[in-house]
């Protein structure tokens, strides 16, 4: 925390006691440590706002036990005309949750009944403020598991997960949260209980429509999810590709044969050299670039991102990516049965135009990528800049993504590329833009050249934007997100939207945006849900 | 909200207002009289043929600004009689199919909504992939009515799993703007504003065009096995489902002298031999020896007879449906878009009984009718959902009202 708890105002107050009334005591509160933790989520840019602790601070939290109670809120705010912002455990890393218009929040984290786990039916029925690490210690323990963990799963709720159509790094396998919902339980900002059917249905998919609608149709409160039996053995090998763009033809090759890797990913030399795995084993490591890695001090790393476009053109001079696979299985045979998926996937792999190498299960022991992501509080700390895009698109439109976005930021921030998710249709890409902290050193030749040739005078300083992290994100996400759009991709594969993305919807959306209101209107007919997120 | 108003020389005269502007606009059309007349006697119907994803914008946005219900039709679906005061929007004229570079474009492909399935899967065929297995009524049918029909253009994909052929979708909304999505495996842009289309049968959108994800065409690996009984048979396919070795296609059937024949059939170029290997071991302590080589593969895909319906069910309805039929000799099932929760299947009752008998069984057993299309069930939708009233405001705020049917 680095500013001044918010202070509960007179309406905060009196949302309060109403609230407490409708639903009993402890169950709403306007105390500033209640406001203060609802005004926040992981969003990384949050941190950037020193002094400012809560920039978006709600007036009052309430925590409803049951869909009932859910009603009873929205009904009580839509006649007093309050914003309802839905959170569940506040890990959006988007500003999903962030109460922008004030109001009420409502955290679901009390609908977190014990769920009902069908394992013979393969089916698990839970309450939307279940948090999911919680729920998969509770498969875990019947010999179960959903198959999701995305990066967020300590900390985020079954609800968050429909909120933002959430995908863990399994998804290729077990499909992202809109595939293992098989139905739900809603409370629309009408007030209206919906329940989808786990069965055949006529018409459109309701459930569709409202997964991923970020708290602005309707508020989740259950939902019942696949889920499967918990894997015996797992098979892993990491393989080197001469390229990227092999690394990738390769993973397509693995999906399209029909092999269901539980994992699946591939990574660039800038993700080695992060994860300190040199340039995978294919030789030595530029000097310049081995203070990127764990060898490396605060000062070589703010130098170093302070040249993004040296780094990434030495990082352009290494040779390989990284192909991981996982595969799983339980049962009697699964030891015979990952052998023979990973003998199948090697043999793809090592195929024609390929020829990637088998380094052994070793490196992909401990995610590497999970490895190199690590770094990046280092990087946070050295006062870098750090902005993780999650695009997808068709197997055909990677490389040209990839290419655009690296253009797009070239000389503002390095790019550090990783094939997530591979499915028989395409694939998704996780990019770190990492920048500078202050000025990069092309910015501060730019700045010099021009002033020293009109002989530099006092009103010359550099643009304070230049200096100032937050905005040069801002300008490096927009770059990027712009490129990529541009090039065919998806903006979210997984993350969702919040404030972060939002700008950037009706590029996506285009005329979806007409159709997107449409529903707003149709849920939400009183506007109180969540409002200004998804630009409704 | 609908308004109902009676075909009247007025009524007429706006209709043959209507056909001018849309000839206008660049379509064909023809107002005539309507062959199923209403009670009055009277009454005309307008066929609309866009003959460009512009015009049909352009054509749904005439019809919905004059409240007219619209019956879409692509080449090859299933005619019905033309209602009065109906728009007949006919969309055979957009029957384009984009080129298919196996492979390097991720076997995917672009196509109008007009252009039959069959036609597509021919395209397909020459370019070394297919659009997998498909029920003989979106076979039958035009890409639009598939994806905007009642399977919402689903099919079973590896890991007991269905999914929506459409990579990505455009279509028109009822003001006559086209929206696209894009071609991406996933996306957490908000909602899949593509579901206002899929399944919706053309009443909150019409499907314009899209890009549909086909399979590299493989040899079919394919296992049968006897089982006791019909319900023994379902059963053991729901087994492989939940064990995430759904077969893309299986069939079971009672045999003359009572026994049950099942025959399961996967696709894909390396994954299918695997799983088949895995399902022989499931299946073999519930039906005995498992037979690998023989007809299987063949007699999987064999046809039904015209007294079939199809239907989407769970396992469960599937079950009391054989168990119905059980020891009948004659009686199958044939089973697609298998998911670990049920499937989609093409039931033929034992008996003489017609289809409208077999489809009453389907339904007692709690399954959902989807073909032959006189005898589709149109329940349960939004309103079983708890969402009437938003579906309501939903076409009201599209702007997708229709005078009452």
């Amino acid at each position: 925390m680095s500013g001044p708890l918010p202070k509960a105002t007179q309406r905060g107050q009196a949302l309060t006691r109403d609230l407490a009334g409708l639903l009993g005591g402890g169950a709403a509160s306007c105390d500033p440590i209640d406001l203060w933790a609802a005004s926040r989520d992981c969003w990384p840019r949050a941190r950037l706002w020193l002094g400012d602790a809560a920039r978006f601070a709600p007036e009052a939290v309430c925590w409803p036990r049951e869909a009932r109670q859910v009603v009873q809120v929205l009904e009580f705010a839509a006649q007093r005309a309050v914003p309802v912002v839905t959170m569940g455990g506040g890990s959006s890393g988007l500003g999903a949750s962030l109460p922008v218009r004030g109001g009420i929040v409502l955290d679901t984290k009390r609908l977190s009944a014990a769920p009902r786990i069908d394992l013979p039916g393969r089916t698990v029925d839970v309450r939307a403020g279940m948090l999911g690490a919680r729920l998969e210690e509770q498969l875990a323990a019947v010999g179960a598991t959903l198959g999701h963990f995305p990066e967020d799963r300590a900390a985020a709720t079954v609800g968050g997960w429909m909120a933002t159509r959430s995908g863990g790094v399994s998804a290729g396998r077990y499909g992202k949260i809109e595939d293992l919902v098989l139905s739900l339980e809603a409370v629309s900002g009408a007030g209206e209980q919906l329940r989808t059917i786990d069965g055949p249905t006529a018409g459109p998919d309701l459930a569709q429509l409202l997964l991923g609608s970020e708290g602005t149709l309707c508020v989740f409160t259950a939902a019942r999810l696949r889920v499967y039996p918990k894997p015996r053995v797992r098979y892993r090998r990491a393989i080197r590709c001469a390229s990227f763009g092999g690394g990738l033809r390769a993973a397509q090759a693995l999906v399209r044969a029909g092999l269901r890797p539980s994992r699946l990913e591939v990574l660039d030399a800038l993700s080695a050299v992060l994860a300190g795995f040199g340039n995978f084993g294919s030789g030595q490591l530029p000097p310049m670039l081995r203070g990127l890695g764990r060898e490396g001090t605060q000062r070589s790393l703010r130098l170093l991102l302070g040249s993004p476009r040296i780094v990434a053109a030495l990082a352009e001079t290494l040779p390989s990516a990284l192909l991981v696979f996982e595969f799983e299985a339980d049962g009697p045979d699964a030891d015979a049965d990952v052998e023979e998926d990973g003998a199948e996937a090697l043999r793809l792999c090592a195929g024609p135009g390929e020829e990637g190498t088998d380094l052994g299960a070793r490196p992909a022991d401990g995610p590497l990528g999970s490895r190199s992501g690590a770094m990046l509080p280092l990087f946070a700390a050295a006062g870098a800049f750090v902005e993780r895009l999650d695009l997808a698109a068709g197997w055909e439109r990677l490389p040209a993504v990839l290419a655009a976005v690296r253009k797009a930021v070239s000389g503002r921030a390095l790019v550090r590329c990783k094939l997530s998710h591979a499915y028989e249709g395409g694939g998704a890409l996780e990019l770190d833009l990492l920048g500078p902290p202050g000025p990069s050193l092309t910015d501060l030749l730019d700045d010099v050249a021009p002033a020293a040739a009109a002989s530099a005078s006092a009103e010359d300083e550099p643009d304070e934007d230049h200096r100032s992290p937050e905005r040069a994100a801002e300008d490096a996400l927009a770059a990027a997100l712009t490129a990529a759009a541009d090039a065919g991709a998806t903006l979210s594969h997984h993350r969702g939207v919040g404030l972060a993305r939002a700008l950037h919807l009706p590029r996506e959306q285009g005329e979806g945006m007409r159709a997107l209101r449409a529903l707003k209107q149709a849920f939400d007919p009183r506007g109180i849900l969540n409002p200004g997120k998804l630009l409704l | 909200m609908s308004v109902t108003e009676p075909q009247g020389p007025a009524a007429q005269g706006r209709l043959a207002g209507l056909r001018d502007e849309l000839s206008a606009s660049g379509c064909s059309v023809v107002l005539e009289a309507a062959s199923a007349p209403d009670a009055t006697g009277g009454g005309l119907t307008l066929h609309v043929t866009p003959k460009s994803v512009v015009s049909l914008g352009r054509a749904v946005a005439m019809l919905r600004a004059a409240h007219l219900p619209l019956q879409i039709r692509g080449a090859g679906d299933a005619p019905l009689p033309a209602r009065p005061g109906v728009a007949a929007l006919d969309l055979s004229a957009l029957d384009r199919i984009g080129p298919i570079d196996l492979g390097a474009r991720g076997d995917q492909v672009w196509v109008e909504a007009g252009c039959t399935v069959a036609a597509l899967e021919v395209a397909a065929r020459r370019a070394g992939c297919t659009l997998g297995a498909l029920l003989p009524s979106a076979r039958s049918s035009s890409v639009g009515a598939w994806l905007s029909g009642p399977t919402r253009g689903q099919r079973g994909v590896p890991g007991a799993r269905r999914e929506s052929a459409a990579l990505a979708l455009s279509w028109a909304l009822p003001d006559g703007r086209l929206i696209e999505s894009r071609p991406a495996p996933r996306s957490a842009m908000g909602p899949d504003l593509a579901h206002l289309a899929l399944g919706g049968g053309g009443r909150l959108a019409v499907v314009a065009s899209a890009w549909v994800r086909l399979l590299p065409a493989s040899e079919v690996v394919a296992c049968s096995v006897q089982c006791n009984t019909l319900v023994d048979a379902v059963r053991a396919v729901e087994r492989l489902c939940l064990a995430r070795l759904a077969p893309a296609r299986a069939r079971a059937c009672v045999l003359p002298g009572g026994a049950v024949r099942l025959a399961a059939a996967w696709e894909g170029l390396v994954g299918a031999r695997l799983e088949r290997a895995r399902a022989r071991r499931e299946l073999e302590p519930l039906c005995g020896e498992v037979e690998l080589g023989g007809d299987a593969g063949h007699w999987v895909r064999g046809t039904s007879g015209p007294q079939a319906v199809e239907v989407d069910a769970r396992f469960g309805s599937l079950a009391a449906w054989a168990q119905r039929e059980s020891g009948l000799p004659g009686a199958e099932l044939r089973l697609l878009g298998l998911h670990a929760g049920g499937a989609f299947a093409v039931l033929q009752s034992a008996g003489a009984g017609d289809a409208d008998a077999c489809a009453a069984a389907a339904r007692a057993c709690g399954a959902r009718v989807l073909a032959p299309r006189r005898l589709r069930d149109p329940k349960p939708e939004w309103e079983a959902q708890g969402a009437g009233g938003a579906f309501n405001r939903l076409l009201t705020a599209l702007g997708a009202e229709e005078r009452a049917r």
